[in-house]
């Protein structure tokens, strides 16, 4: 009964959260400087013509007007018509956003696993020759900006031996039948190839350091000591004991980092003309198509917020003494 | 020292001469520096003494579980025909639990919080004791009825239960594989005394149900008085005296064992509420006086106690590390009056 009062509330302090963020997104866009209307009126309209293509879009009328029909349309799931593309926003995010998540969870699966592994290898290993060289090798990863790493593998990678193709997600002329097809394809994975790991080597750092981190400070807790007194396996001790705990903390990092990892996007992204989100939303500001920046910043946020839901989550999962208090 | 001083017939446990030390830089503290006693099979031992004696690390040396910087640097545990402190990790990993268990001080923080205890005490009793799933099961149930808990609580989080059944909990764990010997490292000291009595009546109640031995350490003179059949008492690394914990509570033979009588209060006596402290702290183990280690604080103490003193046996299976043991029944006189610990300090 309690959890689903928990779950209750927690849906709750979702919706408001994304209430909130919405509204940000809302003014935002209509405090910022210039007419939202410029890149799409032309300068050779005249006045009547512009004010009659206002009224269109309901420009004219009072913010707290536009305010309800723009949370009403929301709420249909209407997100408007992109300027520069002249179709619906919700089209365009729907054929770029499959891209951007693949890009981020492939990359962030492949670095929380390596990373976890290995940090909880390095701990186990503390003060090994191995331990001494791979500190400092992760912390230069952790250094370098991701742009510049992107460059980096794409001059040797495919400019130089010509292993992977520099951009994009599809060769040209190539088709697919369909969603599957295209995201299975050997094409495809040839194009994630280089943007991928450029973001899970820039993103394995922190997984790694922190789960090393944890690790040296569960082996030290009592529990560890006596599984030892008992007797049982090295294995079982750092395994089932030390890591199963170290464990919480980088899970619920993953959650967060996936957020962060959408703002990482936005370079890699347009480093390897990835047509993602990130790119997308940063073109659409560039270019003063307001719904499309607007309607990607609120897919973004959305993926934020539910990742935290699903951190949260996942943490009263990993720790019984969360999901029992 | 000569095995005859200290032998108690047939012992399930001797150590002889334990050394163990600890590295601090480039340094070496002798925690534990040429211990010798004996732990009789079927009752109950207290090492006692005050922090940092190293009962601890005796304790922890039985398991050969110790802290990183720690190692046994000499001496000899003795047990069912074997040498604990020289027989590979292999062998030593193999006799662990089965046959010495522990029970350590905080139990909420020695079961791993992610874990029913049912898992715990399955984990143990199936990798360690070969049971399968459903033998485990049954073990559980058992254990958990003989330390006084409704083994319907199993499926319990360690988080979920109070101070005092974790205890019970932890003890159940201790005698999931019938141990010959389990070592109990301060069990109730984190308890409040209501529950420390409960936990020690169930524990000497098993003990005596299932002749287990048990090596009590303890800061407590009172536990030791409780429920001790035997007593080591430690200061500095050392082995003061030992005996039955009659001897040794009613007629302490080392000055150290009769101030730390005194510093207990005493509810029968006259002189109920006035406690008498021994003044001063144990000296350095990284750099230890030559000779006794208790004289600067020993209200007895002569200039012979500047060289290494010797065990003296004041009664059969008794034995005292003290240049004036012999007086022992003298010095206990001038022992319980305030004035001779003042004068000392």
């Amino acid at each position: 009964m309690s959890n689903f009062k928990a779950v209750g509330s927690r849906l709750l302090q979702l919706a408001l959260v994304l209430w909130a963020v919405v509204t940000i997104l809302f003014l935002m866009f209509r405090l910022m400087p210039g007419n939202p209307m410029a890149a799409y009126i032309d300068p050779t309209f005249t006045v009547e013509q512009q004010q009659q293509l206002m009224a269109q879009f309901g420009l004219d009328k009072p913010l707290w007007q536009q305010y309800l029909i723009y949370l009403g349309n929301l709420l249909q799931g209407e997100l408007g018509q992109s300027f520069r593309y002249r179709e619906p926003v919700g089209d365009r995010i729907w054929l770029l956003l499959p891209n951007t998540l693949i890009l981020t969870f492939s990359s962030l699966i492949v670095a929380y696993v390596f990373g976890i592994l290995a940090g909880a290898y390095l701990a186990w290993r503390r003060g090994s020759w191995v331990e001494q060289t791979a500190i400092p090798l992760v912390l230069t990863t952790r250094a370098m900006p991701e742009f510049w790493l992107g460059m980096v593998l794409l001059a040797i990678f495919s400019f130089s031996l010509g292993w992977f193709p520099a951009g994009g997600t599809r060769n040209p002329g190539a088709e697919y039948s369909g969603f599957l097809d295209l995201y299975t394809s050997r094409d495809f994975l040839a194009h994630l190839a280089l943007p991928a790991a450029t973001l899970a080597i820039y993103s394995q750092g922190l997984p790694l350091l922190l789960m090393r981190s944890n690790m040296l400070d569960v082996m030290k807790e009592d529990f560890v000591t006596m599984a030892r007194i008992k007797g049982l396996s090295n294995w079982t001790v750092v395994v089932r004991h030390a890591a199963r705990n170290a464990l919480l903390p980088v899970m619920t990092s993953f959650a967060i980092a996936v957020g962060y990892q959408l703002q990482g996007n936005v370079v890699v992204e347009s480093v390897f003309s990835w047509p993602g989100l990130g790119r997308e939303l940063v073109n659409a500001v560039a270019s003063s198509d307001y719904p499309l920046a607007q309607g990607a910043f609120l897919m973004i946020a959305l993926v934020v917020i539910f990742m935290n839901l699903l951190a949260d989550m996942l943490y009263a999962f990993l720790d019984p003494r969360i999901s029992h208090a | 020292m000569t095995e005859s001083l200290l032998s108690v017939r047939d012992p399930l446990l001797s150590v002889r001469d334990l050394r163990v030390s600890y590295q601090v830089g480039r340094n070496f503290v002798h925690a534990v520096d040429g211990a010798s006693f004996d732990v009789p099979k079927g009752s109950i031992t207290g090492l006692v003494g005050e922090s940092g004696c190293g009962k601890t690390t005796i304790a922890r040396a039985l398991t050969r579980v110790m802290a990183d910087n720690a190692s046994i640097s000499g001496g000899q545990i003795l047990f069912d025909g074997k040498d604990l402190a020289k027989i590979p990790e292999r062998e030593m990993n193999a006799l662990r639990w089965r046959d010495i268990a522990f029970v350590p001080q905080s139990a909420m923080n020695s079961l791993d919080p992610v874990y029913t205890v049912e898992y715990q005490l399955g984990e143990v009793l199936r990798r360690r004791g070969g049971l399968d799933r459903r033998q485990a099961r049954a073990r559980c149930e058992e254990l958990f009825e003989m330390v006084g808990i409704d083994p319907g609580r199993l499926t319990d989080y360690p988080h979920q239960f109070s101070g005092g059944m974790r205890q019970r909990v932890a003890i159940a764990l201790a005698l999931a594989l019938n141990p010959k010997l389990i070592i109990a490292d301060e069990p109730v000291t984190a308890l409040d005394v209501i529950v420390q009595r409960q936990i020690l009546d169930q524990l000497k109640e098993l003990q005596e149900r299932l002749g287990l031995s048990v090596i009590l350490v303890t800061h407590d003179i009172s536990v030791v008085a409780y429920i001790c059949d035997r007593t080591v008492v430690m200061y500095a690394g050392k082995v003061a005296e030992s005996g039955t914990m009659q001897a040794t509570l009613t007629a302490p033979s080392h000055p150290y064992s009769m101030g730390l009588r005194n510093a207990f209060p005493d509810l029968q006596s006259a002189a109920a509420g006035i406690l008498t402290p021994i003044e001063g702290a144990p000296p350095n183990l990284a750099n230890p006086p030559a000779g006794c280690r208790f004289k600067q604080r020993c209200p007895f103490a002569l200039d012979l106690c500047g060289a290494e003193p010797p065990v003296i046996e004041v009664a059969p299976g008794h034995p005292v590390l003290c240049h004036r043991a012999k007086e022992s029944a003298a010095l206990r006189i001038d022992a319980a009056r305030t004035e001779t610990w003042m004068a000392s300090a």
